[in-house]
């Protein structure tokens, strides 16, 4: 028996050092590729400090915060996601379900109307509404499928989040009009999911909440395991299933709100993400939530590269590309379930 | 030992159990049967602390059972819900594992006991060929020795069964329910299910307890319960009692459905 059990460790482990083998490359052609074309050779002299002061600004000051971002993000919103799935028994669940991008969009919205200023102020400033509009969202979530006697039913949530977003989202689209036009243009585009946050300084801000909350819910990846047998089966194993769930939830909000306040609104990461990284390694979050972190962040830096490079000079959101192979991969998902 | 008390359980507003107060047999199996919507399902999950009574309480050991941690019932008292369903991909030897969450901290890595407990469950279960297999790749049967080997790792002296056997054939039925029986011989396990079909009740079961909504119409041993009147009264049926001749068991052979019965029956 441990000969399998030793085999099966070895699998999971080179599915994990494939992910990372890939986000090397993928992380080498995005240092690459740009505006200004920079060889490998010349990324790697200048990584190591060789390169003249034109490069360095470059790697260093354009395009490795902008990097380092796709990745934290992609990875957080995949181990968001994953924490959904995993809860609400759904392989369909993702961070959107907690309306996070759309509160984020709301707050952005609604400070940009009452204070129209120039952009450059808020931008600073969005990051931190935009965080607390998706928090304030997921809270709303919480709060509506949140029974006294049940606790927290998986379909309840699920229901509840379409019906607080598709609100939250008329909300903004009534309160967008009234803005100018170049500041209805810089919310699309928000919202489009540009990893519009590319400077040291948002690293700086996303990598505490991405430590700190991972840490956290890989703390609790047996809890994880045993809540996805669902609540009855929990409960008779011994797990505390409302609080865990709260718990979790709340980590997976918060993960998915830090993300998407200085990424935009990224969709199918977050599905995505989870459910590639599920299919390989299998269902034990002891291995499954950092796979999905792997997976998520090779999928955002993927599609925020191709998006880069694809119609230079000009670029496709990162959050358009992963939609555009996303979109059909949650349909391929929606056409399986129903077998 | 556990007693209820008064119990009071409701859904939203409706009261489906009036005023309950049984009791089950320390080192027996209990069963409960009762027509369908009887309160039978709801009473078990309520003594198992999974859903929260209105009023009343359910004594464990004397204790109130949903104000004990639940980690700690956990060590006392497994239940196996009705069909209960595993992550796609899950292992048999995976999931049994999972049953030593009670007993297990933080990260939860196996000692040497842990790892004996979980190769017991699955060898009295007959489960070692399948230990490496997707329980959603197996039989339904399988499956359910699967999750009672799962209930087994959990090593507590009471073990709750809701509807064990249903959506079984006839082979995995006896399959399932002599696993059961050979568990209590070998290990004085108390065990409370859930039963459907009234002559596995009364083969299996040392002690029945016949509920109509809600209430106790009778509780005792199979031939206590097993009387045309209270068979009549829980299923709405007519029936003969026979002797099963092997046994020596009463058999319940309907033939009629009551009078009273007949009425409102809404398919």
């Amino acid at each position: 028996m441990n000969g399998v059990e030793r085999r099966k460790n070895l699998q999971r482990f080179s599915i994990l050092a494939t992910f990372s083998v890939l986000i090397l490359i993928v992380f080498v052609i995005s240092m690459n590729t740009g505006f200004s074309r920079l060889s490998p050779l010349e990324v790697f002299q200048t990584l190591f400090g060789m390169g003249n002061e034109k490069q360095q600004l470059i790697l260093f000051e354009f395009r490795l915060p902008r990097i380092v971002i796709s990745l934290l993000a992609g990875a957080g919103l995949a181990v968001s996601g994953c924490i959904m799935q995993g809860i609400s028994r759904n392989a369909l669940a993702d961070p959107s379900i907690l309306g996070i991008s759309h509160g984020a969009g709301l707050m952005v919205v609604l400070y940009l109307s009452f204070f129209p200023t120039h952009l450059d102020v808020p931008v600073l400033f969005l990051p931190v509404l935009a965080f607390i509009g998706s928090l304030l969202a997921a809270a709303l979530v919480f709060g509506l499928s949140y029974q006294k006697y049940e606790g927290l039913l998986p379909t309840r949530l699920v229901l509840t989040g379409v019906a607080v977003a598709a609100g939250l989202s008329a909300l903004m689209t009534v309160l967008s009009l009234r803005l100018s036009r170049e500041l209805y243009q810089f919310v699309a585009v928000w919202l489009a999911g540009s990893i519009w946050g590319t400077t040291w300084d948002y690293v700086l801000a996303l990598l505490p909440w991405i430590v700190v909350l991972f840490a956290f819910v890989y703390y609790k990846a047996l809890v994880l395991d045993v809540l996805s047998f669902g609540n009855n089966v929990a409960t008779g194993l011994g797990a505390s299933v409302s609080k865990e769930q709260v718990k979790l939830l709340a980590a997976a909000a918060g993960l998915a709100a830090a993300c998407v306040s200085v990424s935009g609104g990224i969709g199918f990461i977050g599905l995505i993400g989870p459910h590639l990284a599920r299919r390989l390694i299998g269902p034990n979050h002891k291995y499954l939530l950092p796979a999905s972190a792997l997976a998520g962040a090779l999928l955002l830096l993927t599609a925020d590269t191709i998006g880069r490079t694809i119609l230079q000079p000009s670029e496709i959101h990162a959050g358009i590309v992963v939609a555009i192979i996303g979109a059909p991969y949650f349909l391929y998902l929606l056409a399986r379930s129903n077998h | 030992m556990i007693v209820t008390e008064n119990l009071d359980i409701a859904y939203d507003q409706t009261l489906i159990v009036k005023q309950l107060n049984v009791e089950i047999p320390p080192h027996k199996i209990t069963a409960l049967v009762g027509a369908n919507g009887s309160g039978k399902s709801t009473i078990l999950k309520t003594m198992a602390r999974l859903m929260k009574p209105k009023s009343g309480h359910v004594l464990l050991d004397g204790k109130a059972i949903h104000r004990l941690k639940t980690k700690e019932v956990a060590k006392q008292l497994a239940i196996l819900p009705q069909n209960p369903t595993a992550p796609e991909g899950m292992t048999v030897i995976d999931l049994v594992t999972y049953g030593r969450f009670p007993h297990q901290r933080g990260f939860g890595s196996l000692t040497q006991k842990d790892k004996e407990v979980i190769l017991w469950a699955i060898e009295a279960t007959g489960m070692e060929e399948f230990a490496y297999r997707p329980v959603d790749q197996l039989s339904g049967g399988q499956r359910q020795r699967a999750w009672i080997a799962m209930a087994l790792a959990q090593e507590t002296p009471i073990l709750f069964l809701d509807e064990p056997t249903t959506f079984l054939d006839m082979a995995h039925q006896l399959e399932v329910l002599n696993l059961l029986e050979e568990l209590h011989e070998k290990e004085q396990r108390t065990i409370v299910m859930v039963v459907h079909d009234l002559n596995h009740a009364s083969r299996y079961a040392h002690h029945m307890i016949a509920i109509k909504k809600g209430t106790v119409v009778k509780a005792g041993t199979p031939m206590e319960v097993m009387q045309p009147d209270i068979i009549e009264e829980v299923f709405g049926i007519q029936c003969d009692i026979i002797q099963d001749p092997r046994t020596g068991l009463p058999l319940c052979l309907p033939y009629a459905i009551s009078r009273s019965q007949k009425e409102p029956v809404i398919v």
